[in-house]
């Protein structure tokens, strides 16, 4: 968790055992670079002055995940975003934390001027995900 | 002895006599290993990726935190045909019934170590329902480290065995603490 990964064909980006947390994808079609992000908190608005540029936080993670693109040569207007996770993994259990990480990173690309193009977010369900940097296809698994 | 070890081993022999009596047959509780841990770096040692059974126990009192027993697929299978008395092997999907189970078990494990620390202590910890989920571990556990992740420091991982001879089935503790006496009572 907190991991940020820049990728190119031929390479595919994965993410395992997603819960709570919120699987970032960003994706240049043009110039076919792609990125991942595995963030567990929603924002570092409340954390520690070092932690602010942790990318456990979803904010902070996009943040990251724009700056490394753009230095490998994607075009940040061109930049198309899938979200996965954000699950309740105890149904019953009055957490927040799923809704809060999938609406943080809906506000952070937003802002960011990021269209969202595809998300599987929600319920009570562990998720996988393979991203194929190559097609930009993303596949989500669960075990049921 | 290291104050970790023992409050294990109490709560291990407490769990025991509680199985026992649950149960109506002699249980044992067996400890493998244990280790604290840091949340921020936890790796427990169980795939990620392993369907269990987790039952998650939060607490609220003069400590926060919580405790999950997490039970892989298989040893919860044959655990469930043990507790609801059904032929071995029979249990294919868990029903309401083999859930109820599955959380006493849980309840009774993770209630048995707060007993321990509340009475080494001498504080009140107030246990609140216990929680169901069945998925990857690496899914269960990452929600609870996110829920606890800003307080929290350590983690108690015990990898146990419960005997019901002759059989016996895997499972592994995990107990997440927020505060500094506890961190130091471990």
């Amino acid at each position: 968790m907190g991991a940020v990964a820049v990728a190119r064909p031929p390479d595919n980006l994965t993410a395992s055992a997603i819960g709570s947390c919120v699987v970032t994808i960003l994706y240049d079609p043009a110039s076919r670079i792609g990125a991942m992000a595995h963030a567990m908190l929603p924002s570092y608005s409340g954390a520690k002055e070092h932690e602010s540029q942790d990318t456990k936080y979803m904010d902070a993670a996009i943040d990251e995940m724009i700056k490394k693109m753009v230095t490998q040569g994607a075009i940040k207007g061109n930049l198309e975003a899938r979200l996965v996770g954000g699950a309740n993994m105890f149904p019953k259990l009055k957490s927040y934390i799923g809704r809060d990480n999938v609406l943080s990173a809906k506000k952070k690309l937003e802002e960011e001027g990021i269209e969202i193009v595809g998300e599987c977010v929600g319920g009570s369900v562990g998720r996988s995900v393979e991203f194929s940097v190559a097609s930009g296809i993303v596949t989500v698994t669960t075990k049921f | 002895m290291l104050k970790s070890q023992e409050i294990i081993r109490e709560a291990a022999m407490s769990a025991s006599k509680a199985l026992s009596k649950l149960t109506d047959v002699p249980v044992a509780v067996g400890i493998h290993q244990s280790n604290l841990l840091s949340v921020k770096n936890l790796q427990p040692g169980l795939n990620p990726e392993e369907l269990v059974v987790g039952i998650y126990l939060p607490v609220a009192g003069e400590i926060l935190g919580g405790a999950l027993l997490a039970i892989p697929k298989k040893d919860a299978f044959m655990l469930s045909d043990l507790l609801g008395g059904k032929d071995s092997g029979t249990t294919r999907k868990l029903n309401e019934l083999d859930i109820s189970a599955l959380k006493e078990v849980g309840n009774i494990v993770c209630g048995t170590y707060f007993s321990v620390l509340a009475n080494k202590m001498k504080i009140r910890i107030i246990e609140q329902l216990p929680n169901y989920s069945y998925d990857m571990f690496g899914a269960i556990v990452s929600q609870i480290l996110a829920d606890l992740t800003q307080t929290a420091g350590k983690a108690l991982f015990v990898e146990m065995e419960f005997v019901f001879s002759p059989i016996f089935f895997r499972a592994y503790y995990l107990l997440f603490l927020n505060s500094s006496e506890l961190e130091e009572l471990l």
